[in-house]
């Protein structure tokens, strides 16, 4: 019987934290939050006369959490920098304090839901520059629900650039990996030789959008894939595929890989074999110190990859004024959050400019206005592109930067330009 | 047939990294009876001991050396301060346990050394040579040699020293052990400080392939779970046995069997554990267990 | 007879309280409290299904997030076709079911580890499994889908909606769970996770005890992946992963093994817990998440569960427990047999 006490005593314990916790938020309920707009009179959520909330949602545990960490890092230094020298300023006149607020997702659909409804909860203006292909689209359906911006992702995935009719409040912010395959495809399609491609690409979103855009551009031109190989995020080693690509002896490899242990193990591998084609790399996984030194790359003819931001870290950039203020902001606010460099910390800064730029030509403080401004900037060089980048928000199909441009790895720490295979 | 040779080749490398968790797996459940999730966690840690002491200027061989003797005294630590506290009661408890001391464990390797993948200096050469037409890296043969070594000690250990011995009792029924005069607890901490101890090895030596960051071994572990079930759990020959089986037909696999591709390879190893075991109970090298009444 | 009296009127006052706080609570929450209790309804159902088959008949299980994802999978499959919800939530219970059934046929004579590693082996073939076949899942995109919208006439909004049809699925299953381990069968789980000799003498076959808790397990992962389809309005191979399945053996432990209410309290732990440490800093999660886990299983090896009746023993300072000192007894005294009761 004591056992039945027990247990009448377990439920009204919950029953008295369920009543605690309606009555701590009994007020929250709040149509602002729940339909669009807000009342017509006056500002969105999460804006006042001097301050604005921006929240992200990205991977900072876990797997991911590298790429993660500094799509939060890099974006952190921008505002932070901006906001200790005064505030941003807007297009109605007021400046600005931006509230940032960064949360983990841990690459799981399910908490960044979870994420993106508290940090809406929490009267956030906009959702800013999230990384990871599944996260984001599980959020994107409530975002167009709710009219809440979701913008400037991290994402090259084409869903969330090439068809922004269809779902106005999300835009997609570097380039789409199409976009790089396709870059690797025309400069072996220009150069109009017969050239076989081997290729090895991720089992998903990723690889697959590589491939689809390297082969629209090689379509009816002289180069042909001999071999292709899929792998999967979670595989401890590609030594298998690329014994199997090595047998083709195709003149160049493109390599969709997206994991640093793995890339560096695809260029080590190859080279172990006796295979020595031409490498393209894709953007985020070809930086010098932590992937193509310790492959060894510089042991191959010509290793390519498609860049479109300045890499800190380059002694080429060391005197760059953008690279300058950069290292600056971060080793002072981004440091704190990403302890490693990937290049998502630079391309995040880039998109706190971009921000910056929409916020100056924002009239009304409201998410219509924002979003309206953010989607008419073109020819905008933001800090830390390459010469000859710039931002274009106008077309509907495709990412704010959509161009990159080949580089070539240089055997050390640096790349220099390309301009024929 | 070169290829063909490469690709088995390639699997028993793959396997290596797969045996090298595997027989850490093997000495903490015949020295405690546990499967312990914190492995890769400890595992992990003290690598990155090795890891801080090689940016530092240590020569490798001396990291490791350092590593392995942190790994010892934190699997005792470890043992002596959290798990001591879970013996005894349900044995679920204690696997949670040890699944809080891996998100734990990898919480502070990522405090100090974030979650971003490092190169790691190898203790072998980083050259390649030739062998009946296929390329074999000389951290792959290095590896191996290691690992037989650690095999054939283990081996040794727990069928003819006293101490070896003493730990099968006790993980097999602490009760009883206790009662004819075997100190219990303290043969405990020494199997976790020697799990944590090898898993410092295993890691230092796997490391250089799979680049350190604190998810290094959580998928590792999964293989390295199989090939130790598969390998009869208390048996470090089995444990290699199967790690090499495991690595060695998911390549042949992935290569020669198109319908399954590289996507589905995983599935293969996984499918003949399955029926392996279904067929086996006790694993290829296993004691057959007797129902107690 | 008295302490008979006493009780029932305050059980049932408890579960009166608890229905008008359940059926209140969406009323006057936010969206995003409303979505967290929703969470919490979903996983609820999956610790349900993985106490049933660990807590309650001792068997190791390592692959419920399979049953979770596929069930998804099928509800998804079922908004693409048009299928009325109530046929998906059938084929979410009745295929996750079988396929269970069908794996625990073959396992079911291990024991141990051998099964840990049959059950482990479902969410890893499964994650590829999913992105191979792009037709039937979307491969790695995974499945967006808006279903389960509130009908007009209702005056709800959607978040509302949704809460409702999750939390009376959940709500149905606890209670059949909840006479299942109190009837026949749950005593038959009970003998065989005691001992599976004495089940036989007494019997009770292990074996076909054992495929009946996986079976049902399989059963309640698949509906709650139709609940995880309805909060979360997403699917991909992400949501089978490993390690969802190894978070929610610990979920299950620590809101309290072999119990009902501890399931409960273990699934509000899985939610609320990752919330809570992206509330201290956001990047520093895994360190938090991982010393919370450890300190709960110090204080309350026996679960969340276990903790009115801990505080009571701390209160009434009763000679016997050493008062105060957190030592592993509720561990060791609690047998299996009667842990079943402990719950009610």
């Amino acid at each position: 019987m004591t056992k039945t006490r027990n247990a009448a005593r377990a439920s009204g314990v919950v029953a008295t934290v369920g009543i605690a916790a309606l009555l701590v938020s009994g007020c929250t309920r709040d149509p602002a939050t729940g339909g669009p707009g807000g009342d017509d009179s006056g500002a969105s959520p999460g804006i006042t006369d001097d301050s604005i909330s921006l929240g992200i949602s990205s991977p900072l545990s876990g797997p991911t959490a590298g790429p993660g960490s500094c799509t939060v890092a890099g974006l952190d230094a921008y505002i932070e920098a901006k906001n200790a020298a005064g505030g941003f300023e807007f297009g109605d006149g007021k400046t600005r304090q931006v509230d940032f607020t960064y949360l983990d997702d841990t690459y799981d659909p399910a908490k960044a839901v979870s994420n993106f409804r508290q940090l809406v909860n929490d009267n956030i203006f906009a959702y800013v520059g999230a990384l990871g292909t599944p996260t984001n689209a599980a959020v994107m359906p409530i975002a167009e629900e709710e009219e809440i911006p979701q913008v400037l992702l991290t994402t090259g995935a084409r869903t969330f650039s090439e068809d922004q009719e269809a779902h106005p409040w999300t835009t997609g912010f570097v380039p789409t990996y199409a976009t790089e395959g396709r870059a690797f495809g025309e400069l072996l399609a220009n150069a109009n030789q017969p050239l076989t491609v081997a290729t090895l690409a991720q089992n998903d979103d990723f690889g697959q959008s590589y491939l689809d855009g390297f082969n629209e551009a090689i379509e009816g031109s002289q180069v042909e894939i001999v071999a292709d190989a899929t792998y999967e995020p979670t595989d401890t080693t590609l030594d298998a595929q690329v014994t199997e690509l090595a047998a083709s002896k195709a003149d160049v490899l493109l390599s969709a890989v997206s994991v640093t242990p793995l890339q560096v193990g695809v260029l080590t591998k190859a080279q172990s074999l006796g295979w020595l084609p031409r490498i393209f790399l894709p953007s985020n996984t070809s930086t010098p110190g932590t992937i193509l030194q310790p492959g060894g790359a510089a042991a191959y003819p010509g290793v390519y990859t498609p860049s479109f931001s300045k890499n800190p870290n380059s002694p080429a950039f060391a005197a760059d004024e953008d690279v300058i203020a950069y290292n600056d902001a971060f080793t002072k606010y981004g440091s704190k959050i990403a302890s490693t460099y990937t290049p998502h910390c630079t391309w995040s800064y880039t998109e706190g400019a971009v921000l910056d730029e929409a916020f100056q030509n924002m009239e009304k403080p409201t998410r219509e206005s924002f979003m309206t401004a953010l989607k008419s900037i073109s020819g905008f060089q933001a800090p830390l592109l390459l010469d000859g980048i710039t931002v274009d928000t106008t077309t509907n199909d495709d990412a704010a930067i959509s161009t990159v441009q080949l580089v070539q790895y240089d055997g050390q720490a640096g790349f220099k330009p390309v301009t024929a295979y | 047939m070169s290829y063909f040779i490469q690709v088995v080749v390639d699997g028993l490398s793959n396997g290596a990294i797969y045996a090298a968790i595997a027989l850490a797996i093997v000495l903490v459940f015949r020295a405690t009876g546990l499967v312990n999730f914190a492995q890769g966690g400890m595992a992990v840690a003290a690598t990155f001991v090795a890891f801080a002491l090689t940016r530092a200027g240590v020569p490798v061989l001396l990291a490791l050396i350092a590593a392995v003797v942190f790994g010892f005294v934190l699997g005792g630590v470890l043992e002596r301060v959290v798990m001591r506290h879970f013996e005894g009661g349900d044995p679920d408890t204690a696997v949670v346990a040890t699944i809080a001391l891996l998100v734990l464990l990898t919480g502070l390797s990522a405090l100090f050394f974030g979650y971003e993948p490092h190169p790691f200096p190898s203790l072998f050469p980083n050259r390649t040579i030739g062998f009946l037409g296929a390329f074999v890296s000389l951290r792959s043969i290095g590896t191996i040699a290691v690992l037989l070594v650690i095999m054939a000690a283990l081996q040794l250990l727990f069928r003819y020293t006293k101490l070896g011995l003493a730990m099968r009792a006790v993980a097999d029924n602490p009760q009883s052990s206790a009662l004819s005069g075997l100190p219990v607890s303290r043969l405990l901490m020494i199997g976790w400080g020697l799990a944590a101890a090898l898993g410092a090895i295993a890691g230092v030596l796997v490391a250089p392939q799979l680049f350190i960051s604190p998810g290094m071994l959580d998928f590792v572990l999964v293989y390295a779970l199989a090939a130790a079930i598969l390998g009869g759990l208390d048996s470090p020959v089995g444990a290699v046995v199967a790690a090499a089986f495991i690595g060695v037909v998911e390549n042949l696999a992935g290569a020669y069997l198109d319908f399954i591709g590289d996507d589905l390879k995983i599935a293969v190893p996984f499918v003949a554990v399955i029926v392996i075991l279904i067929v086996r109970p006790q694993g290829l090298f296993g004691r057959k267990v007797t129902v107690r009444v | 007879m008295n302490t008979f009296f006493a009780s029932r009127p305050r059980r049932i006052a408890g579960l009166v309280v608890l229905a008008v706080v359940l059926v209140l609570a969406p009323l006057v929450s936010s969206p995003y409290i409303n979505y967290q209790l929703s969470s919490i309804a979903v996983f609820a159902v999956a610790i349900l299904g993985l106490n049933i088959v660990m807590g309650y008949t001792g068997q190791v299980s390592l692959g419920q997030s399979a049953f979770l994802g596929l069930g998804a999978y099928i509800a998804a499959y079922g908004v693409l076709h048009d299928w009325p919800p109530v046929l998906s939530l059938v084929l979410c219970a009745v295929i996750p079911a079988v396929v269970g059934m069908l794996v625990a046929l073959a396992a079911a004579r291990l024991r141990g580890l051998a099964l840990a590693m049959i059950t482990l082996a479902l969410p890893i073939v499964g994650v590829p499994l999913a992105r191979r076949l792009t037709d039937l899942t979307g491969g790695s995109q995974g499945r967006v889908v808006s279903w389960l919208r509130a009908p007009e006439a209702t005056g709800l909004a959607n978040d509302q909606w949704r809460y409702y049809v999750v939390v009376v699925i959940a709500v149905v299953a606890f209670a059949l769970a909840h006479n299942l381990v109190r009837g026949r069968i749950g005593r038959s789980f009970a003998i065989v996770k005691e001992n599976e000799a004495v089940a036989l003498s007494m019997g009770v076959s292990p074996y076909r005890t054992k495929v009946l808790a996986f079976t049902i397990a399989s059963l309640l992962g698949g509906v709650s992946g139709f609940m995880y389809l309805a909060v979360v309005q997403y699917t991909s191979p992400e949501t089978l992963t490993f390690f969802t399945s190894i978070n929610l053996v610990a979920a299950m432990v620590i809101g309290g093994s072999a119990s009902i209410v501890g399931t409960a309290l273990g699934a509000a732990y899985y939610v609320l817990v990752p919330v809570l440490a992206g509330q201290v800093n956001s990047s520093r999660t895994a360190l938090i998440s991982g010393a919370i886990l450890l300190a709960v299983l110090f204080l309350l090896p026996a679960g969340l569960v276990s903790l009115p009746r801990r505080l009571a023993s701390l209160l009434r300072r009763r000679p016997q427990p050493a008062a105060g000192a957190p030592t592993p007894d509720d561990a060791t005294h609690r047998a299996p047999a009667s842990s079943t009761a402990t719950t009610e």
